[in-house]
């Protein structure tokens, strides 16, 4: 186990670095934008005295590297600014957004891995059968259209024409939830509502299925393609001369070896429905930090770009350290080498 | 008593574009409890898909056509349904193949994948004693740490040390045959020929029948009491060993004696690829008595 844990410290210790990297870019954006940033927090009818008094307060007469070296500093304090368009600090407004982002994104990927996986064994399990031509033409169907398509399909079908599902938000108006960490699928259990409960898994179904379907599709035609490869192992023989019933062979024998290449790139599905959520959750007003990035874009507030930028890379990489221990769970060469390596 | 193995008139053909391919034109082979039998030819001739079918391999692949009698232990496999003749797989007969490294996999160890074996006969079988049962068996093929090996993962032990794990695991159950196909062919000369002794020696004290599956006349001639040459799905030569090394009869078999570089050094030997006098009719050693 120890062997996990190196790996695990390996990965932090890249993603400080990576971490640096994309501050330094964010950083770097910020300035270049056009636009002075005291000139567009002030508003046109500013005086140039307040201007001025603004850019000291913001340390814009600096020197470039002592303003990074403030930006870094205010960020590990925990201060991103205050946003303008909310007036608001920016952590304040990331902390009410993300966990509604997270819960949709959480549920899309949850989707994505328990369809997704069993599709893709069954599909290898009967390959150049029925059910593989089914899967096969199913998913490729799903992962040919964008996620925003397939949630304005999914609301029109579903909410509006087979009024089965909500059109929009996250949770009926009428319940009241006190809120505790954010995500209402939790609250709603600590407020002991279960009713509201189910009402919030009402309103997630759709989101996270149109998130998820192109991730369910992607998820099972890999696992089809490294189990079908898997198929011709000699281990595979093996098991099935030893008379293992086929279903296992499938579930055991092959999943587990092809699992371990899938599992990159369904990790990265997973990251890159964050960036997906953003058109996701405007198509089903879905109050998350998606929908509060594209607002901020649109007005231009810098603090509230950076901070939600900063955000979601920092999700990225916990995905990926994430991926990268159950690789290492999953493949024993992993597990057992790096002692030799490091 | 009868045989353990009685094959008669086995025909295998395969359905594919072209439409139909016999590969194996009617075989008679046969095995007695504990005989070791080695059937003996070139790539392509047809002995890999005689094991495979009598394992019921083969008759689970779609374009596969099998007929002719396998009769097993007192039962026909080859009427029987694929489920009780899966039970048969890893119970009564098992099988060693050729390169034992990737045919152990890579992502369980081996002491899982023995526990996984030995629940084929018994299916309660507690984790304790499936290590003790484990230990003991790979003790028996003389791999000085058992308890190292169960926990080792096939990627961390030395090509020779799987294929002792292997037979270890082929025998674990106790069939009554085993089918080797070309063991170890992908391990050096001296690790094979180690672990070919180890087989006999097995093989004996659990009284198992064997069907060995080779090109290596050497190996042949050490192992088997008995030897059927197959040559495209023919059989064109059987009999006891001694008799088919010390008089064969069919040209084939000659060609394929012939075939073998000597260790003394005479240049390859030349080898007609096809000859009509390999088509001739099948050769019978008398039985020794």
């Amino acid at each position: 186990m120890s062997s996990v844990f190196r790996i695990l410290l390996r990965r932090l210790g890249i993603s400080v670095i990576v971490l640096i990297g994309v501050s330094m870019l964010i950083f770097a954006i910020a300035r270049v934008i056009p636009g002075d940033p005291a000139r567009i927090a002030l508003g046109p009818n500013a005086t140039a005295e307040q201007v001025a008094a603004i850019r000291t307060e913001m340390h814009l007469d600096e020197p470039i590297v002592a303003q990074y070296g403030h930006f870094v500093t205010d960020v590990l304090r925990g201060d991103l600014g205050t946003s303008l368009y909310t007036n608001r600090p920016v952590t304040q407004d990331i902390v009410e957004f993300l966990p509604a982002t997270l819960e949709l994104v959480i549920f899309a990927g949850l989707l994505m891995v328990a369809l997704g996986l069993p599709l893709g064994i069954l599909a290898a399990r009967h390959r150049a059968r029925w059910p593989d031509h089914v899967v096969r033409v199913l998913t490729l169907l799903t992962v040919s259209a964008p996620s925003f398509v397939w949630a304005v399909i999914l609301m029109l079908v579903f909410a509006f024409y087979l009024p089965l599902f909500p059109v929009a938000g996250r949770i009926d108006d009428s319940y009241e939830i006190a809120r505790v960490t954010g995500f209402l699928t939790v609250d709603t259990l600590i407020a002991g509502r279960f009713d509201a409960f189910l009402d919030v898994l009402h309103h997630l179904v759709l989101p996270a299925v149109a998130l998820a379907l192109s991730g369910i599709g992607q998820a099972a035609r890999l696992t089809r393609a490294n189990m079908v490869e898997t198929y011709d192992k000699p281990y595979i023989e093996m098991a099935q001369a030893y008379g293992f019933a086929p279903g296992r062979i499938a579930r055991r024998y092959a999943f587990k070896p092809s699992l371990i290449p899938s599992l990159t790139i369904i990790g990265l599905d997973f990251a890159a429905m964050l960036g997906n959520a953003f058109l996701v959750e405007a198509v089903f007003a879905w109050p998350g930090l998606s929908r509060y990035g594209v607002a901020v874009i649109l007005r231009k507030d810098l603090n509230a770009i950076m901070g939600t930028v900063l955000v979601i890379a920092l999700t990225f990489l916990i995905i990926n350290i994430i991926v990268d221990l159950l690789i290492a769970f999953l493949n024993p060469r992993i597990r057992h080498s790096t002692r030799a390596a490091t | 008593m009868t045989d353990l193995l009685d094959i008669r008139g086995l025909t295998l053909g395969f359905r594919g574009l072209n439409g139909y391919t016999e590969v194996l034109h009617g075989i008679d082979l046969s095995i007695a409890r504990g005989e070791r039998v080695a059937l003996v030819g070139e790539s392509g001739s047809g002995k890999s898909v005689t094991a495979r079918i009598i394992l019921g391999l083969l008759q689970e692949t779609r374009t596969a056509r099998v007929a002719g009698r396998v009769n097993f232990d007192g039962r026909d496999i080859s009427s029987m349904r694929a489920r009780p003749r899966a039970a048969l797989r890893g119970t009564d007969m098992s099988m060693i193949f050729q390169d034992p490294t990737s045919s152990l996999n890579p992502t369980f160890t081996i002491g899982r994948q023995f526990a996984e074996v030995m629940r084929r006969r018994e299916a309660g079988l507690s984790q304790k004693a499936c290590e003790a049962r484990a230990t003991a068996m790979l003790e028996e093929v003389s791999i000085p740490d058992p308890a190292r090996v169960l926990s080792a993962y096939p990627f961390q032990l030395s090509g020779g040390m799987n294929q002792r794990v292997m037979i270890a695991m082929a025998l674990v159950n106790n069939p009554k045959l085993l089918l080797a196909d070309e063991p170890g062919t992908a391990l050096d000369v001296s690790v094979q020929a180690q672990t070919l002794t180890l087989m006999q020696d097995l093989v004996a004290r659990h009284n198992t029948a064997v069907l060995l599956i080779s090109h290596n006349l050497g190996v042949v001639r050490e192992f088997a009491d008995r030897v059927y040459v197959i040559y495209r799905g023919r059989i064109v030569e059987t009999g006891p060993t001694a008799a088919i090394f010390d008089r064969p009869g069919h040209a084939y078999t000659r060609a394929l004696m012939a075939a073998v570089p000597r260790i003394t050094g005479a240049g390859l030997p030349e080898v007609p690829e096809v000859s009509d006098d390999f088509l001739a009719p099948m050769v019978t050693h008398p039985e020794a008595t």
